[in-house]
């Protein structure tokens, strides 16, 4: 994953525990933020691709919440929104069910992934191995 | 020799704390310069900083202002009727209380309120990895969350400590009509008259030095935060103290200067 990383920077967009939302902002600021600091774009441009993006998700309602209120999955998503915010973003996700402890298997993510799969180039999951059977088919 | 020893260790501690602080204003103030560094998203957080900072205290600061300036001008007046020094209030209302006690109070109330918010906010971060997290999308933590509360911290003071002026100012409209006898137009001469060009320079460079430092150090304590929780009360007392330490520090500086 570092490696990753290391050989592209620019569009490297990491989902992880490890890489927090900030919680002083609301999330659509924390998902607007990305674009806002490397395209330099105005608040009321950028404001209506996060609305956009929140509702693919269906989560529209919890645009101006902040992190101590979502729950694992709106904490998980609005981080890959957050991630899929950076411009020609390659996803990593790194261990999904350390934010989603309670998911069964990875379809759950699959499915969200797949309502936004415009908005980047790539997605890569990193996962430790004992962790394989919640993968199913894919892990083979 | 032992003490001399620790002496010697703490006047080294003091003098390195004074470089870091030093070098890290050079880093900032270089920023501040730059046109790159005011992106939408620093532009968001400076506008939010200013509303926290300077608007949502506005009503306690008037509340403070009107009661304490009305105080201190009553009794000032009084006791200039008193000494028989009538003809000297125009210089003691402009030399004194709009270019010394102005600032002065507005930094110590700014401080307390939005100093500590602020140093608390920064080390709270830090320990949550939320600086990291910033790093990882390349966001650079100076440009998007230092530079605007700095930047915050000096206007609110020169507005602040200008409202707080016109405050006391008014007040002496009421308590020179009620202990001297002076009418509107009297009094405005009077202060006319008394205004030093030099001294108002003075008290407007030394509230953006106080803007700028009463934020600055906080903040730069903030990041000394370690992962752990319990390093945030530490980050902020040390913070704290140092703030009012620099506080008397610039204090003493503008007398300093003002005398020469």
């Amino acid at each position: 994953m570092r490696n990753f990383i290391k050989n592209h920077p620019q569009q490297a967009a990491l989902v992880s525990i490890d890489i927090p939302l900030i919680s002083n902002q609301s999330v659509l600021m924390n998902i607007a933020l990305i674009k806002q600091y490397h395209e330099n774009m105005p608040t009321a441009k950028v404001e209506p691709i996060v609305f956009n993006a929140l509702q693919r998700l269906n989560l529209e309602n919890i645009a101006y919440k902040r992190n101590p209120d979502l729950n694992n999955e709106e904490r998980f998503f609005v981080m890959l929104l957050r991630a899929v915010m950076v411009r020609n973003a390659l996803v990593i996700i790194d261990r999904p069910f350390k934010i989603i402890p309670h998911l069964k298997n990875i379809d759950y993510i699959f499915q969200a992934l797949k309502n936004i799969e415009d908005l980047y180039v790539n997605c890569n999951i990193y996962d430790y191995e004992w962790m394989r059977e919640k993968y199913g088919e894919l892990s083979k | 020799m032992v003490i001399l020893e620790n002496i010697g260790c703490a006047v080294i501690k003091l003098i390195n704390s004074f470089a870091d602080i030093i070098y890290f204003a050079w880093k900032i103030l270089i920023r501040i310069f730059n046109r790159n560094t005011y992106t939408s998203a620093m532009r968001t957080v400076l506008i939010d900083q200013i509303y926290f900072t300077s608007v949502q205290i506005l009503p306690i600061f008037l509340m403070v202002s009107i009661a304490f300036g009305s105080l201190l001008i009553g009794v000032l007046f009084l006791q200039l009727k008193q000494l028989g020094l009538t003809q000297y209030f125009g210089h003691v209302l402009m030399g004194l209380i709009v270019t010394e006690f102005s600032p002065f109070i507005t930094v110590l109330l700014i401080t307390l309120r939005s100093g500590s918010a602020i140093n608390t906010e920064i080390a709270v971060m830090k320990v949550n990895k939320e600086m990291s997290a910033l790093e990882a999308f390349r966001i650079d933590v100076i440009n998007y969350l230092l530079v605007p509360r700095v930047i915050n911290g000096v206007i609110s003071i020169v507005l602040l400590s200008t409202l707080f002026s016109v405050v006391l100012l008014g007040s002496g409209i009421l308590f020179s009509s009620l202990i001297f006898g002076m009418s509107i137009d009297a009094y405005s001469n009077v202060l006319l008259n008394s205004a030093n060009f030099s001294d108002i320079i003075i008290a407007l460079l030394k509230s953006i030095v106080f803007g700028f430092f009463i934020i600055l150090i906080p903040v730069r304590f903030g990041l000394q935060a370690s992962h752990e929780l319990t390093s945030i009360p530490i980050v902020v007392s040390r913070g704290m103290v140092n703030v009012f330490a620099a506080i008397l520090t610039i204090e003493v500086l503008s007398l300093i200067i003002k005398l020469f």
